[in-house]
């Protein structure tokens, strides 16, 4: 924030320098929108949320070359304890649980890197339909309202019908859960904006609608978008894990860390550390998310 | 008032010596010593209120006033110990009827609160509980202060009364929201006096209301300090507002006092230049209008000070014409004057020297940096020759008219729709005709509801109308026939009013510029050269270009936005209320910027405000508008000087006026509140505020069954009443 | 809370004036179960008549389906049925679909009132706590334990109730269910944890919204007035801060009910209770349309009935928030 807190010294004709008013809105920073967002990692949960999100990352990525014997491997003995062989044991297959945990993780952060922005994509541009016909805009947020009406888990159940279990029903349900959300979001933004001082200067200019919607919208109502898509990633990871755990995850032998936590459950009286892995890197994960979205959101939007 | 030398600390128990006391000699109800108050920020500690004395009398008004930042409501709300997180108070003592309230416990101190120290504040918006019904707030001051329920509850039905609430018993258990503005005041003024206080702070009470509004609150405060005896400390930044109401009045800059004393006395002669040079810079309703435009109004430059980076010595030594050596080290003592009568803290009048009065600035001066004129701005040519028997030239023969309303309405409600049909329709504006010339203003007034900024917004293509016509530029294209668009957006232009709202966050100055200019039609390569001149037109420079928004002050900014409204090279300026966010001082360099413009650029403005004295110092002509109609139009030196409708007379009276000596003048304060445009009374739309209408003479039912049409009047003006000119504008005594 | 907004007659203005997008939410609805197993890839007739069925009897579940006839008349046909209280057949159980529902409805309402209960009292509670919070500790217990708790889905909380007092401390019933009204004692046993389960990590949304709420009333200036009028601070926090925080509340609540269903499909799974979300699952996975459709629709209606609710509520909470306009 360091230089969106530079002030201006009068120049010579007099014109004064920055305001003796600490107005609320002279606090909305403008400028240089990435220091906002880095100044959210400089944040105590922004500093903790990231690193966290980094190292889960990071493991993911490199789940082959830490396990190499994948997460199919089934040269062990079933449902074994931890031990130096098996950090968490092993599964009812006899497969290393922790490299499954991390196999799992793959699964998992691939599903929300590519399923939550997709999502904000998609549902902000059904929630700026109304820029382009009137009638759009409302049919829109018809069918925006008819996909809200549905719990989010009786969404994906509803998914699972139409395209069976697995990797594109995770992803569908992840995707659709979350276009409302985004879709309001962009419309009140829309509608926000449109009504601010900057945006009527640039009509009564005689600046094409098109141009007014690119230079003077869009940029000013992408930030809540992308600190809700933080916020979203934690439903998202709880709708894989929810499908999951009742059997509508993805297809096995492939782990993730829902359907583990599926069949962990099972065993959850004989062999209690079985669930710990896979809950605990959820755990971090969904935390990660929730610390980063609490920066994002305190450093970008406060104004 | 006596100020004592600094020396003469006072102390608890010579105050109560001096209880014992009678007459003029009695201690004064609440004395402030050497009050300091502080933030601690990540930037590090700001002193908002620095070393301030304030004495208050009962039964006596003290005025605190000062600008932005002035430490003025920091003040009153560390007398109520009230000051927000991470503000506190580090020096100083209270003293409230001889007693310290810094030295109390929080419950003591609670105590006092509401019981015998009561505030009201700025904005009646905001300062009810919105899920609490008026009487359940009123009563609340009671109950915690001892009262049963039911007293309290008898008690806030008489609050209701005594504040002038009509119909208080049906209203008493009634919501926030259902009321007006002006009524959620009185609300809040019911609440302050509800358990006697001896000392109400009011803290700009008056400030988010309209002048008819506001007088009748002053009204009310100055009848309840009578009734109730209550001395009243009332934060201002509203010069007008002190010489009407107060006995006493402390001027504050920068967190100090720097000329404190009695009202008559200090609007006579002012001991400190800031104090003398904003006064000089208000521009005055009842200015002396000969050979008007002639001059531009006298400008403290500059800006307040930030309360974080005050400047060494004397605060106001950077914007002061009087500075020497000493006053940029040292900062001066508010020292007695005139036998201790006044004080004042500047070292120049200290050892006896005048403050000379400050000039106007120069017409052409300073705010056009380059001189003379710039290329990048065309002057048009019939300019030169202004009358020249044009065939669009108005009746007057004088100038050509650029923009001509004709007969306009607009429905607020046309775009509003629901599932069953649409809502019935709102005019704001209701049949408007005006024009505007080149080189000329046409000033627009009204009470906030009354459709101006619709009106402004509507022609500009932002709204659109219901019906009647807009014709612009020299040829007078209609603004709706083909290519009238982009006649009406290369012939009129916006000023905004809100600085802070009216600039993309996001973009740079020079983007914003280079916006308006790409609308030109400017080649890229030439923008630059373009921006620069531009942004000097306004005064500012080259360096500012490339910065945004936010590190601008509210006057700066509203120069980067005239700036960008230049760009397109218009012919006429659309001025929403374009000083009325800004400072006082301040103000003036904008309102002397926009008259330096239209005079060097032949621009014509329609200046839309709230403020009379604003709009008399700039404009030709006046539009007085009330609920979608104008009700009086004419010379402004007709129609300030006899007006002939009822209500441009009340709004004048009304009007405070920033001179002790007209304080007493008669005023005419209208009852009620601004009817709903949804729903605009039958006939004239006034009569039902009306001082001459029907409300008082039940035999005037023209006013309920006729429209009054604007017809021309004997004093030159038009005006839509049936009964012009029977009420004049009392004299200035 | 009794202002003139509670008459009938604007009651009912209201509920006409929301009716059309309740009923295009609830027909839409209707329309996606109803077109699904016609969405399905492959034969949805093979596939309710099982892998060793033959063409014929594949023909005959066809007829037997409907699914010979015109997809309109299909539609008004199974519509008119919802409506009259013919829920169709189930495919996998081979009973009425209402019979298979009413078995086992009241185990997931149990669910969910005793989950609501905790939701509104853990939810509302925790979050006047922050809000109210002076000290910087208390707050930062408040903000911690919300953010752990906004992290945790509620079947790991399940499973992690189920571990520590389950399978350590096993003090409680972590598997079936007895129903309340039968036993009171032992049915509540076996519904405290799956109700924990579902409610506490769903209650940080709650606490942090009512928090948060808080916090912006507490910078409002009407309490600053009532400073000023000499309110103690501890009236101050009921009267006016909670007092306008929970508009904001009921909101929240509402909003999470949707979501209190889906949490109760999961927590049936891993607590064993035979609800409504055990039959939706195994409808899924046995591709019971016939069932199915009818959950889903249902599911949907609750959900949409409670924002309508929740609306309704706001009214009452907060005089500005008119039914009527």
């Amino acid at each position: 924030m360091a230089t969106n807190t530079t002030t201006v010294n009068g120049p010579a004709n007099g014109a004064g320098n920055v305001g003796a008013v600490p107005r609320p809105s002279a606090r909305r920073s403008g400028g240089g929108a990435w220091q906002r967002y880095v100044s959210a990692l400089k944040r105590p949960r922004g500093a903790v949320g990231a690193g966290l999100l980094a190292l889960l990352i990071l493991a993911a990525v490199l789940a082959p070359v830490l396990f190499p014997d994948g997460y199919d491997d089934q040269s062990s003995g079933a449902l074994a304890g931890p031990s130096a062989g098996h950090w968490l044991g092993t599964d009812e297959l006899g497969r290393d649980i922790l490299a499954r945990t991390v196999f799992g993780l793959r699964t998992d952060i691939s599903l929300l890197l590519t399923a939550v922005p997709l999502s904000a994509a998609i549902g902000t541009l059904m929630g700026l339909a109304g820029v382009i016909a009137r009638w759009l805009g409302t049919g829109m947020q018809r069918l925006l309202d008819i996909i809200l009406g549905f719990p989010g888990l009786i969404l994906g159940m509803t998914i699972v019908l139409v395209v069976g279990t697995g990797w594109l029903a995770l992803f569908l349900s992840i995707l659709v859960v979350g276009l409302p959300m985004f879709g309001r979001q962009a419309r009140a933004g829309l509608l926000a904006e449109q009504e601010r001082e900057y945006v009527l200067a640039a009509r009564v200019l005689g600046v094409r609608k098109r141009t007014v919607m690119v230079r003077h919208v869009l940029p000013n109502i992408i930030d809540p978008i992308v600190v809700n898509a933080s916020v979203f990633m934690v439903v998202a990871i709880f709708i894989e894990a929810g499908l999951s755990i009742v059997g509508l995850g993805i297809e096995p032998p492939v782990p993730s860390l829902g359907a583990m936590l599926n069949t962990g459950a099972r065993y959850v009286e004989v062999h209690p550390a079985y669930i710990i892995g896979p809950g605990l890197v959820l755990l971090l994960l969904a935390l990660g998310f929730t610390l980063l979205s609490d920066a994002l959101n305190k450093a970008v939007l406060r104004r | 008032m006596n100020i004592l030398p600094k020396t003469a600390a006072h102390t608890a128990a010579t105050s109560a010596e001096n209880d014992m006391r009678t007459g003029h000699e009695t201690s004064p109800l609440l004395q402030v010593h050497g009050l300091r108050t502080e933030f601690v920020t990540e930037t590090g500690i700001v002193r908002a209120v620095n070393d301030v004395d304030l004495t208050l009398h009962t039964g006596k008004v003290l005025g605190v006033v000062g600008e932005s930042g002035s430490g003025k409501s920091v003040t009153a709300r560390s007398i109520m110990r009230m000051v927000h997180s991470p503000g506190r108070i580090v020096a100083g003592e209270i003293l409230f009827n001889g007693r310290d309230l810094r030295g109390l416990t929080t419950d003591e101190m609670r105590h006092i609160r509401g019981s015998e120290i009561a505030m009201v504040f700025q904005d009646p918006q905001s300062a009810l509980n919105p899920v609490m019904s008026v009487g359940d707030q009123i009563a609340e001051a009671l109950i915690v202060h001892g009262s049963d329920k039911r007293t309290a509850r008898r008690r806030a039905l008489e609050l209701l009364e005594q504040v002038g609430i009509p119909d208080a018993e049906r209203r008493v258990d009634e919501y926030p929201h259902q009321f007006s503005g002006g009524m959620r005041q009185r609300v809040v003024i019911a609440i302050a006096l509800a358990s006697s206080p001896k000392l109400l702070i009011a803290d700009e009470p008056t400030t988010a209301l309209d002048v008819t509004i506001q007088a009748q609150i002053l009204r009310l405060l100055a009848r309840l300090k009578d009734d109730v005896g209550v001395a009243v400390l009332m934060i201002t930044h509203d010069m007008g507002v002190v010489a009407e109401t107060c006995d006493d009045v402390a001027v504050m800059y920068g967190g100090r006092v720097v000329e404190h004393g009695p009202a008559e006395v200090i609007f006579a002669r002012q001991e400190h230049p800031y104090t003398a040079d904003l006064l000089k810079a208000m521009p005055r309703i009842d200015e002396n209008g000969d050979g008007r435009r002639s001059q531009g109004l006298p400008a403290i430059p500059g800006a307040p000070p930030d309360p974080a980076a005050l400047p060494p010595g004397c605060a106001f030594h950077p914007r002061c014409r009087l500075a020497e050596d000493q006053c940029r080290s040292d900062v001066p003592e508010l020292s007695p004057r005139e036998n201790g009568l006044r004080a004042a803290a500047c070292w120049i009048t200290e050892r006896g020297d005048t403050i000379p009065p400050l000039e106007p600035a120069d017409h052409t001066g300073r705010t056009t940096a380059s001189g003379g004129r710039v290329t990048g701005i065309a002057v048009h040519p019939d300019e030169d020759t202004r009358g020249a028997g044009s065939d669009t030239s108005d009746s007057t023969g004088a100038l050509q008219d650029l923009l001509v309303v004709d007969d306009l309405r607009v429905n607020v409600a046309a775009d509003r729709r629901s599932l069953f049909g649409r809502p019935d329709p709102v005019y704001a504006v209701d049949g408007v005709s005006l024009s505007v010339a080149g080189g000329e203003t046409l000033g627009l007034v009204g009470e906030s509801g009354c459709g101006k900024s619709t009106l402004a917004r509507t022609v500009v293509g932002i709204n659109r109308p219901s019906s009647g016509s807009i014709r612009v530029g020299a040829g007078l294209v209609d603004a709706s026939s083909p290519g009238g668009i982009q006649a009406l957006q290369s012939t009129v232009q916006y000023v905004f009013q809100d600085p802070y709202a009216s600039l993309n966050p996001r973009r740079t100055v020079r983007q914003s510029l280079d916006e308006a200019l790409e609308m030109r039609g400017v080649p890229r390569s030439e923008r630059a050269g373009e921006s620069i001149e531009l942004i000097r037109r306004v005064g500012l420079n080259e360096g500012h270009l490339d910065r945004y928004p936010h590190a601008f002050s509210g006057g700066q900014r509203q120069r980067i936005g005239i700036a960008r409204a230049l760009a397109v090279e218009p012919r006429v300026l659309i001025c929403d209320e374009p000083v009325s966010a800004l400072d006082v001082s301040i103000q003036a360099q904008i309102i002397n910027l926009l008259e330096t413009l239209r005079d060097d650029l032949g621009l014509g403005y329609l200046f839309i405000a709230h403020d009379l004295s604003v709009v008399r110092h700039l404009s030709d002509r006046v539009a007085v508008m009330y609920l979608g109609q104008i009700v009086e139009t004419g010379p402004v030196e007709a129609v300030y000087s006899s007006p002939q409708h009822p209500y441009t007379v009340a709004l004048m009276s009304s009007s405070p006026v920033p001179d002790t000596a007209v304080r007493d003048r008669e005023r005419i304060v209208l009852t009620g509140d601004l009817p709903s445009p949804k729903d605009p009374p039958s006939g004239c739309r006034f009569r039902t505020r009306c001082p001459i209408g029907p409300l008082v003479h039940p035999e005037r039912q023209i006013c309920v069954e006729k429209e009054p049409a604007l017809n021309t009047t004997p004093a030159g003006q038009r005006a839509a009443c049936h009964f012009a000119g029977e009420m004049v504008l009392a004299p200035a005594s | 809370m009794l202002h003139d907004l509670w008459t009938g007659e604007i009651m009912i203005r209201f509920l006409l004036r929301r009716a059309p997008s309740v009923l295009l939410v609830i027909a839409a609805t209707s329309v996606i179960a109803f077109l699904l197993p016609r969405l399905a890839p492959g034969d949805a007739a093979a596939a309710a008549a099982g892998p060793e069925a033959t063409t014929e009897q594949i023909e005959a579940m066809r007829v037997e389906m409907g699914l010979d006839r015109p997809l309109v008349e299909q539609y008004f046909s199974w519509i008119g049925g919802l409506l009259t209280g013919d829920l169709g057949q189930s495919l996998q159980f081979n009973r009425p679909v209402s019979e298979l529902i009413g078995d086992r409805i009241g185990s997931t309402l149990e669910l969910t009132i005793a989950a609501m209960l905790i939701l509104t009292v853990v939810g509302i509670g925790v979050g006047v706590f922050g809000g109210s919070a002076r000290s910087r500790l208390s707050r930062l217990t408040a903000d911690a334990t919300n953010t752990l708790l906004l992290a945790t889905p509620p079947f790991l909380a399940g499973l992690l109730l189920i571990i520590v007092l389950g399978v350590a401390l096993p003090v409680l019933p972590i598997s079936g269910e007895v129903a309340v009204l039968d036993d009171p004692v032992i049915g509540l046993q076996y519904l405290l944890l799956p109700a924990v389960a579902l409610a506490v990590p769903m209650s940080a949304g709650v606490a942090r919204l009512v928090q948060s709420s808080m916090h912006n009333v507490w910078q409002q200036d009407f309490v600053d007035l009532a400073v000023a009028k000499g309110v103690p601070r501890r009236r101050i926090s009921i009267r006016h801060v909670v007092r306008n925080s929970l508009g904001p509340a009921v909101v929240a609540l509402g909003m999470r009910f949707g979501d209190m269903l889906a949490g109760a499909v999961v927590i049936e799974m891993i607590f064993a209770r035979n609800g409504i979300g055990q039959l939706a699952v195994t409808g899924v996975q046995n591709a019971d349309y016939n069932l199915v459709q009818v959950i889903i629709v249902g599911a949907v209606l609750i959900a949409v009935l409670m924002q309508l609710m929740t609306e309704i509520a706001l009214a009452g909470l907060d005089p500005r928030v008119r039914l009527g306009a």
